[in-house]
């Protein structure tokens, strides 16, 4: 036994312990580097960088879904093209693998030209494989959150949009004491009421487009904007022009988007009390004149179920305080606590005993009866109500 | 050798609304895809929203381009109602 191998043994162990804590620095390096940014590209590049500098490699490259490297060309293409082939000149390879956290299979390969790998570099490139790996998990899942919200955004503002297509004002029109409002059971639905006046004259639409949510309401939208067209267009032939026009217009696209609308097209004329209305499909729509309550059965199926024929006319002469109620199923369909529907009966009793009411009082009235009955059931479809009553002058100007 | 086309049939029990809608085009697509006629027993169905009907124009739509038809049988009273309010049954065939 030589006198320096207690000497070497010291300087083994010192270089060992040196080793251990270069290896937690460069754990505590590359750590760091994880921590700090949520951007792919940017952690992985600077991760490998770090790491080739740490394991004194000439090229990196790590393969997932993505394949990124660093260090010169010629390694690099080596690492990522040629890996089958014998090492040119004095180069040696050194691989690791890991198991991403959706299962795919995460590949760090390190090429050095001058000197082998050692244990420690090989535990080293396991860490930074698993480091990598990680990352880029967390990269994408912040992503992928990040679209949702994106998403999510654009789905709230284009629901604005679509409700906003709904008319916000009622107009000031003598002699017509008018109430308009629909709540969506989601940001958004199919419901729709929208009215025009020309010369003196209002024309109105009320419907439901099947389905739920923003693709029932960006349909709702193309509805109405074909109805406002119909009313300028065709207002002054009747109704049944202006429904027809209607079924031409939106047909097609609600029969290829696999939807339909029900759609009651109408006009009330202050001056004559007269009232005009084509219904396809739509219902409840109540009629009350001198305190009569008739309703008023669909004459067509609804607009996109099959072409409409040349549509039937309902009109009547309406006297002052004689009103159309037209509600959505909603309102008739909502459930209260006990299971049961609102229905057509309850809001028919309600319209009836309160008969001296403005529109925008029972209008009111029927919203507020019909959340009182829902109580903490959910709100199940969109409620829309539309209340055209027939009022002298001066009423009319009252209520505006 | 004579074809002759065969007449599927499904009963449906329960709600039909807008939960259910998804699982019922999936099973009548299926169907159709080797029928051109499919009947849709109604009698124990107490409810029907729009997204249903509109699931029901959609197969008889589709029924009727291969030739054949949809067949709404026996709905009860609640369904009957709401195809008569709508006035689609004049659209569908009920037996």
């Amino acid at each position: 036994m030589s006198e320096t191998e207690p000497d070497s043994q010291v300087e083994l162990l010192a270089g060992a312990l040196v080793d251990a804590n270069d290896q937690l620095l460069a754990l505590y390096e590359l750590t760091s580097i994880t921590a700090d940014s949520l951007d792919e590209r940017e952690v992985v590049t600077r991760l490998l960088d770090r790491a080739k500098t740490l394991l004194n490699a000439d090229a990196l490259v790590f393969e997932a879904v993505a394949t990124y490297s660093v260090g010169d060309r010629e390694p690099v293409e080596y690492l990522t093209t040629a890996r089958h082939h014998q090492p040119v000149g004095q180069s040696v390879v050194l691989t690791a693998t890991c198991i991403d956290a959706s299962g795919e299979t995460a590949t760090v390969s390190a090429l050095r030209r001058r000197a082998e790998f050692g244990t420690a570099d090989a535990k080293l490139l396991d860490a930074v494989a698993t480091m990598l790996s990680s990352a880029v998990t967390t990269a994408r899942m912040h992503q992928a959150a990040v679209e949702q919200a994106v998403m999510a955004s654009d789905h709230e503002t284009a629901s604005h949009l679509a409700q906003s297509a709904l008319p916000r004002w009622l107009p000031a029109l003598p002699g017509a004491d008018l109430f308009a409002r629909s709540e969506p059971a989601r940001s958004a639905g199919g419901d729709l009421y929208c009215y025009e006046v020309i010369d003196a004259v209002l024309y109105f639409a009320v419907g439901d487009v099947s389905g739920k949510g923003l693709p029932a309401a960006l349909m709702m939208t193309n509805v109405i904007s074909a109805s406002k067209a119909a009313f300028h267009r065709h207002g002054s032939e009747g109704s049944a022009a202006v429904l027809r026009a209607v079924d031409l217009w939106m047909h097609r696209p609600l029969s290829d988007a696999g939807m339909f609308a029900t759609l009651i097209v109408g006009s009330f004329d202050p001056a004559s009390r007269r009232l005009q209305l084509s219904n396809a499909g739509h219902s409840p729509v109540l009629l009350s004149c001198d305190g009569v309550l008739e309703p008023l059965l669909a004459q067509h199926p609804p607009v996109g179920v099959l072409p409409l024929p040349d549509p039937d006319v309902f009109t009547e002469e309406l006297s002052v305080g004689d009103q159309l109620i037209v509600a959505s199923d909603g309102i008739t369909e909502q459930l209260g606590g006990d299971g049961g529907m609102f229905g057509d009966d309850r809001l028919a009793a309600l319209v009836k005993s309160n008969t001296a009411m403005s529109a925008a009082e029972l209008g009111a009235t029927v919203f507020d009866r019909v959340e009182l009955f829902a109580g903490a059931a959910p709100q199940g479809d969109d409620r829309t109500l539309f209340i055209v009553r027939a009022a002298d002058d001066t009423q009319a100007a009252e209520a505006a | 050798m004579n074809i002759i086309p065969t007449v599927s049939e499904i009963e449906l029990q329960g709600r039909f609304d807008a939960h259910e809608a998804e699982s019922f085009r999936e099973i009548v697509d299926g169907i159709l895809a080797n029928s051109a006629s499919l009947s849709v027993v109604l009698t124990a169905v107490d409810f029907v929203d729009s997204t249903a009907l509109a699931e029901l124009v959609r197969a008889m739509k589709r029924c009727r381009e291969a030739g054949g038809d949809l067949i709404l049988v026996k709905p009860s009273d609640p369904v009957r109602v709401i195809l008569e309010l709508t006035r689609l049954d004049a659209a569908f065939t009920i037996t």
